[in-house]
């Protein structure tokens, strides 16, 4: 038996053992059951550690993924957009010598597809002097007519290359799968690392891993490159579809680690053929373009006629040759299958070298030996699904029934250039953490090239994907499956790169100083949600304790007044039913709580914390990895499920909003110290300064605007939401008066809630934004200082002055013109800033 | 003959509309048969640049950006044209089967770029309905000439003219269902039946003479081209029932509109809008 781990005599050695599946080569044990030579170390040192320890740390590990916010996104995934990302703590260990001859190959294969671009959408020799087949171009969606001709700098298509490589039960590595168009993974492969190499800090110095870093700063180096000829300091952008793409975690997270600014089609227009990146500042030119896109989406206008993520008349710029793409429009055409039939001719013809490492064996049935061949040996291959073709799933005719085997034949006849067969793979097995104990899972392992400026790099490292069960051999992340950090150990008479290893963690990214107007208008709203979830929460938990029963007058707020203030702000109906105290009390009570919890609720709190999640997601590579987590602490915090019974559910409600306030002082710290002060920071500060005096001009209306006679509790009230009562009690000394309440709030510099304060800040902040000065006043500024005079002149005496009937009618006014110049100055920055925000259309075409 | 094309295009949005981006297929291609003696574009508000280059298929493509705020804009399109067809060939007698074996083998680079032609594209998939509507044509041994003539007959016959019934993005076997459209349904139906029968067909679009009778005039038209092996690329006007001689000037082909739809764009706000085409093809005497 192939039992593995002397049981040690630790309590948990019987979970710690492992047996490997048979039939498969295992990465980490021998036959004999020992470790093979490169896994040594990480075996010796986990029996140490125990099954205890490792599952402790562990926890660390997984807590990083989660603080980190490390996300995957599902497609159609019914319990919402994102989900952690899934990584076993064991990673895959591989040994220098077999990585040398990984890096050969994987060089040596993106050497030749990139050749065979070069021809495909150039020459197109090899389809003229039969080398490839033409029904492999005509016949593919991926072959991008409108890019046949033009030429990249350098001749260069393929900038990065990812291989899906698989080991059959000898040893041996197989190719399985080409990624092209855009692959995915580094910024995933990095990330494992940085958790793997806290999880287990000594293991992972011991082993001698071969650092990350320096091949991302390579990647960094080769991006700026290849806009050098441009421009002498080259702007490269990375081009994401957006938050929903299912690897956006990546995208922003390279771009961070890069420090190019991440944008979306919208953020991006096109003058006389030079791409530009609309930012406040007015039109940046853009260089480089690093694509997470698919490239038909990349140009609604030559791509795809029905999509318009991408930007209008990118191909036409591209042609012109004033920006770069990596990878370039097209490239996508080399992760068919059906290409791996010819590659090892085309090595040749191409290379004149054989090709180094396999591709798992392929015939493309448009040729008629190989549909010969697939006919007679339908049980040893798996039909693979072609872009466009009659199946979308991969086929096993080894489970089909007489009939539809006999279907199959029949379509392949019908249309041969649609079917790929390949040989079945096995896939090799490494030991996987779960549910604390050892098992075998399935690997595949990822490994990326870049185009360095002079050849192909291959990261010391990968993206290991793990199997969901012992016996599947689908290894996908959208399926659920799992990753592993992947180890590759130093050559022993090799350092380089340890210059780099020490700065693997803390990398310090440059910062992206071009702000895109599209960012800018979510800042804006950031700062909008975040003060309306203040403010929520501020009124609901004064309101709370009125339903106490025990009324302390001088302190809360009586159930009568809090009626009187929701009702004034609109939260009552008019049909509030005139019924007992208890009734009333009951009904209060479901409306703050529906505020608290209620996401559906238009104007809760649950519905602007969403509202947040929505402005904050695509805005998540310019918010500090702090900023992030105590925006999901946020979240967490409201998803705590409600209590049943009504007291602890008051007191759940009490607590919860206590917690909630301070979060929100620590989300608005971070904002305060760890944001630069750049164009980007003074949006988020006036759109908190707008909904603040937005919120306190709503609440004086609400508590002076039809009086009742006994303005007391409504003041009391008021000062209570407005975090004014010590203010005023230290102030004042003396009992409620309008005329000091209304000091407080409207007009005193000094504090904090007060509306002069809100405003004086809207000027401040605008006359740090590009296009403001003292002489040149845009339409924002213009406004805000109206509004800032208006209450500049105010006088509170008049204000707080009752007429005969007891209204303060000079009061009512003076608020709800300024709730007006605030709508106007929000309507005037949307206007000057973000109006490009404008989705663009397709023009019926004749 | 000689003719003069003037072909226009006018938007109208509700809304101005801040800037917008267009690609045109509005050049008339030279080839033996057709000469293009001169050819201009003009838009109205005054573009920042056009740009021509070739496409794929070697049409000229022109595309212009407009960039600042507008309520419509006119795309004119006026060219000096030479229809002179050769003297007509004996058409080849290669049956449809023989045909296909040709295309599939491509031994020359006619047949290699026709090729091309026999598979899908983004507007026209073979299908079984399209199959199932040539079988009464593409019977076994005959001549692949005859059958494409006899089909654009048929469709002649069988479908009926109406404008405003189909739009471009209906699916064919929609389109075969309805029996009814205009000349790209005809067009694409015709190509669509002959790619199911694993044959190069492309789509042309083109201009008819104004004042005959022809269906399809004083708008832009589209027609049909079949490859016939060791003749080349036979056109057909289904919507006509001709075979495009003097009458017909050929703008541009490609696999199908898609590829050459005459002018398209994409532009930012406007509210409603509304598009209006006017082609007048008149001959005027050679200088």
């Amino acid at each position: 038996m192939k039992h593995v781990k002397d049981p040690s005599k630790t309590a948990d050695a019987q979970q710690w053992r492992y047996v490997p599946t048979a039939g498969h080569w295992d990465e980490a044990f021998r036959e004999s059951g020992l470790p093979r030579h490169a896994w040594r170390n990480l075996s010796v040192a986990m029996r140490r550690m125990g099954g205890q320890e490792f599952a402790r740390r562990w926890d660390v590990g997984s807590q990083l993924i989660r603080t980190n916010g490390i996300t995957y996104n599902v497609y159609g995934d019914p319990q919402g957009k994102e989900r952690p990302w899934l990584l076993d703590p064991i990673p895959l260990v591989v040994d220098s010598q077999e990585w040398n001859h990984i890096e050969r190959s994987i060089t040596q294969r993106a050497t030749l597809l990139n050749s065979m671009l070069a021809d495909i959408y150039g020459p197109q020799r090899l389809i003229h002097d039969r080398h490839l087949p033409a029904a492999l171009l005509f016949s593919n969606p991926s072959f991008l007519r409108p890019c046949v001709g033009i030429q990249p700098p350098d001749g260069v298509h393929l900038h990065t290359y990812a291989a899906d490589l698989a080991r059959s039960p000898n040893g041996t590595w197989w190719v399985i799968s080409d990624r092209t168009q855009n692959p995915s993974g580094i910024g995933y492969a990095l990330e494992n690392r940085l958790v793997s190499a806290r999880t287990l800090p000594s293991v992972f110095n011991q082993c001698q891993v071969r650092p990350l870093v320096a091949f991302l700063e390579k990647r960094r180096r080769a991006l700026q490159l290849l806009g050098a000829r441009k421009s002498d300091n080259p702007r490269v952008v990375v081009l994401t579809p957006g938050p929903n793409n299912e690897t956006y975690f990546e995208h922003s997270f390279l771009a961070h680690h890069w420090g190019f600014p991440l944008v979306e089609g919208a953020d991006l227009t096109i003058r006389e053929n030079n791409v530009y990146l609309k930012t406040l500042d007015g039109l940046e030119r853009v260089d480089v373009i690093m694509r997470r896109m698919d490239d038909t989406f990349c140009d609604p206008l030559e791509l795809r006629g029905d999509s318009l993520l991408g930007v209008a008349g990118l191909t036409q710029a591209i042609r012109s040759g004033n920006v770069a793409m990596a990878n370039t429009l097209g490239s996508g055409i080399m992760e068919a299958a059906a290409h791996m039939a010819f590659l090892p001719a085309l090595s040749q013809q191409l290379l004149g070298e054989s090709l180094l490492m396999p591709s798992v064996a392929t015939w493309w049935c448009g040729h008629e030996a190989a549909r010969k061949f697939v006919k007679e040996h339908l049980d040893e291959v798996v039909i693979k699904p072609v872009p466009r073709g009659p199946i979308n799933t991969p086929a096993f005719p080894a489970q089909m029934n007489a009939a539809q085997r006999e279907e199959l034949i029949r379509r392949i006849e019908e249309s041969p250039e649609d079917f790929v067969a390949q040989e079945q793979v096995s896939l090799s097995t490494a030991p996987t953490h779960i549910d604390g104990k050892l098992e075998p899972r399935h690997i595949v392992m990822r490994v990326f090239a870049i185009w360095d400026g002079q050849g192909y790099r291959v990261m010391p490292g990968g993206l290991t994907r793990v199997s969901t069960s012992a016996t599947s051999l689908v290894v996908s992340m959208q399926m659920g499956g799992g990753s592993k950090d992947t180890w590759v150990l130093k050559d022993s008479n090799s350092d380089e790169e340890t210059a780099y290893a020490s700065s693997e963690r803390d990398q310090s990214p440059a910062n992206p100083t071009d702000l895109p107007s599209r960012v800018a208008d979510n800042l804006f709203w950031l700062g909008r949600y975040g003060e309306r979830v203040e403010s929520g929460v501020r009124l609901v938990r004064a309101l709370i304790p009125s339903l106490s029963g025990e009324e302390d007058f001088g302190r809360t707020a009586t159930l009568e007044t809090t009626i009187q203030l929701l009702s004034a702000l609109g939260y009552l109906g008019e049909e509030f039913p005139a019924i007992s105290i208890a009734q009333k009390r009951w009904h209060i009570e479901r409306l703050l709580s529906s505020m608290v919890y209620d996401p559906a609720r238009s104007s809760g709190i649950g519905w602007n914390l969403n509202n947040i999640r929505r402005v904050a997601w695509p805005l998540k590579e310019r918010l500090s990895q702090d900023t992030w987590r105590v925006l999901q602490q946020l979240e967490a915090e409201f998803s705590a499920p409600v209590p049943v019974y009504r007291e602890n559910r008051l007191v759940a409600q009490m607590n919860l909003l206590d917690r909630v306030i301070v979060t929100l002082s620590a989300f608005a710290g971070l904002l305060m110290e760890n944001s630069t002060r750049g164009h980007g920071w003074q949006f988020v500060q006036i759109g908190k300064r707008l909904e603040r005096a937005l919120q306190m001009s709503e609440l004086l209306l609400a508590t002076f605007g039809d009086a009742p006679f006994d303005l007391d509790p409504a003041m009391q009230t008021l000062l209570q939401i407005a975090d004014s009562s010590i203010t005023y009690r230290s102030r004042y000394f003396t009992t409620l008066r309008p005329e000091f309440v209304l000091d407080l709030l409207l007009k005193d510099i000094a504090n904090p809630r007060s509306l002069l304060f809100q405003f004086e800040g809207i000027v401040e902040h605008m006359g740090y934004l590009p296009g403001y000065s003292n002489s040149i006043q845009p339409p924002p500024l213009r406004l805000a200082e109206a509004a800032l005079r208006k209450i500049r002149e105010a006088s509170v005496a008049e204000l707080s002055a009752r007429d005969r009937d007891g209204n303060m009618l000079p009061l009512e006014e003076l608020l709800s013109q300024l709730k007006g110049d605030l709508y106007d100055i929000s309507d005037a920055l949307t206007e000057l800033h973000f109006s490009h925000v404008t989705s663009a259309r397709f023009q019926p075409a004749l | 003959m000689r003719y003069k094309a003037v072909h226009t295009t006018t938007y109208r949005y509700e809304e101005p509309v801040g800037q917008c981006l267009s690609e045109t297929h509005l050049t008339p291609r030279s080839f033996h048969g057709q000469l293009v003696v001169d050819s201009k574009i003009e838009v109205e508000p005054k573009p920042s640049v056009v740009e021509s280059h070739r496409d794929y298929y070697g049409n000229e493509v022109s595309m212009f950006g407009i960039f600042k705020t507008h309520d419509r804009f006119v795309v004119t399109a006026t060219s000096l044209i030479d229809v002179e067809p050769p003297p007509a060939r004996p058409l080849p007698t290669i049956t449809w089967e023989d045909a296909r074996k040709e295309l599939s083998l491509h031994p020359d680079p006619d047949s290699l770029s026709a090729y091309e032609f026999t598979f899908d594209s983004p507007f026209i998939a073979a299908s079984p309905q399209l199959a199932a509507y040539g079988a009464a044509t593409f019977k076994p041994g005959r001549p692949l000439a005859e059958a494409v003539i006899e089909l654009s007959t048929r469709i002649h016959k069988e479908f009926s003219y109406k404008p405003k019934t189909t739009s471009i993005d209906m699916p064919l076997e929609e389109v075969l269902k309805r029996r009814q459209g205009v000349c790209q349904d005809f067009a694409h139906v015709m190509i669509g039946v002959v790619r199911s029968y694993h044959l190069a067909a492309r789509y042309v679009s083109g201009y008819l003479r104004s004042g005959a009778q022809y269906l399809g005039a004083e708008a832009s038209h589209a027609w049909v081209a079949v490859f016939l092996p060791g003749y080349g690329w036979l056109d057909l006007d289904p919507t006509n029932n001709v075979l495009p001689r003097e009458g017909h000037v050929t703008l541009a082909w490609g696999r199908d509109y898609g590829d050459v739809t005459p002018v398209k764009g994409i532009s930012l706000g406007g509210g409603g809008q509304a598009v209006d085409v006017a082609v007048r093809v008149v001959p005027v005497d050679a200088a």
